[in-house]
């Protein structure tokens, strides 16, 4: 339903869901709903402009079309779309802000002084059978 | 398209292409802990523990391991599911499916293989989203 053949599969939290709590996974995540808590991904994170995230992220690229709070570490590349919003600290290795965007808070590029160190995408916890 | 970054942004603008679909998707690769809720259907293949309270229909697919209490109108299951199930019109449990622990569904149908360790109690929701969404009566 939600494969995608270049970069791996793409979940999707639709625009009537509401997710509180830890994401974390190997693939990409597309939020049209909200999510509030933290997000780690090794993929990509696609925040559509539905999309309220307020959240602790982590993720290889992050595109914000919609409203993104927190702090957030973008290991490839931070895009902020025309209709995105981002408030927060934002660590990533490249940007990318496009004219009409709202970009308000810390920016810092990966590997430089400012930044502090973030811990790897953990591995997807164990559930007991 | 990606006329400024550097790789086409072909990841990130993959993610352009799925918009407005009203079914959320949770990969078999994606682990969520915490809480679900709100309306529409989903679909789990992966790890959820905590709470989904849906307003619409639920297919728990294999390989996804649920773990905690799980609402919804229709649950149709061939996966993992630990914990309590209920559903305000009914559930499936299909032949891969495994299921421990408790279900409240108005309407019940097993596939013959289904593996369900636990308790059933057939009768009318009490709360919760699933009640809210009942539209057939008798």
């Amino acid at each position: 339903m939600a494969k995608d053949a270049s970069s791996g599969t793409t979940s999707l939290v639709s625009r009537p869901v509401v997710v509180e709590g830890e994401i974390s996974g190997e693939e990409n995540l597309h939020v049209d709903g909200r999510v509030k808590g933290i997000i780690r991904l090794a993929g990509d994170l696609f925040v559509g402009t539905s999309g309220v995230v307020e959240a602790e992220i982590d993720a290889r690229s992050i595109v914000i079309q919609g409203a993104v709070t927190g702090k957030v570490l973008a290991r490839r590349q931070l895009e902020v779309h025309p209709s995105g919003r981002f408030n927060g600290e934002a660590t990533a290795a490249s940007y990318e802000i496009r004219q009409g965007a709202v970009f308000e808070g810390v920016s810092r590029m990966l590997g430089s002084k400012s930044q502090t160190e973030k811990s790897a995408v953990p591995a997807a916890p164990e559930l007991k059978k | 398209m990606g006329m400024f970054a550097k790789d086409k942004s072909e990841n990130a603008a993959s993610g352009a292409a799925r918009s407005d679909s009203d079914t959320a998707f949770f990969g078999a690769k994606l682990s969520i802990k915490g809480k679900v809720t709100g309306s529409g259907n989903l679909i789990v293949m992966g790890k959820l523990e905590g709470e989904v309270d849906l307003a619409g229909e639920i297919v728990v697919a294999a390989p996804a391991v649920l773990n905690g209490e799980i609402r919804a109108v229709t649950l149709a299951v061939s996966g993992n599911v630990t914990g309590t199930l209920t559903a305000g019109e009914k559930i499936h449990l299909e032949k891969s499916a495994v299921v421990s622990g408790r279900m409240n569904t108005p309407r019940l149908s097993v596939v013959d293989g289904a593996t369900f360790n636990g308790e059933v109690e057939m009768k009318k929701p009490v709360d919760g989203a699933a009640s809210a969404k009942r539209t057939e009566k008798k």
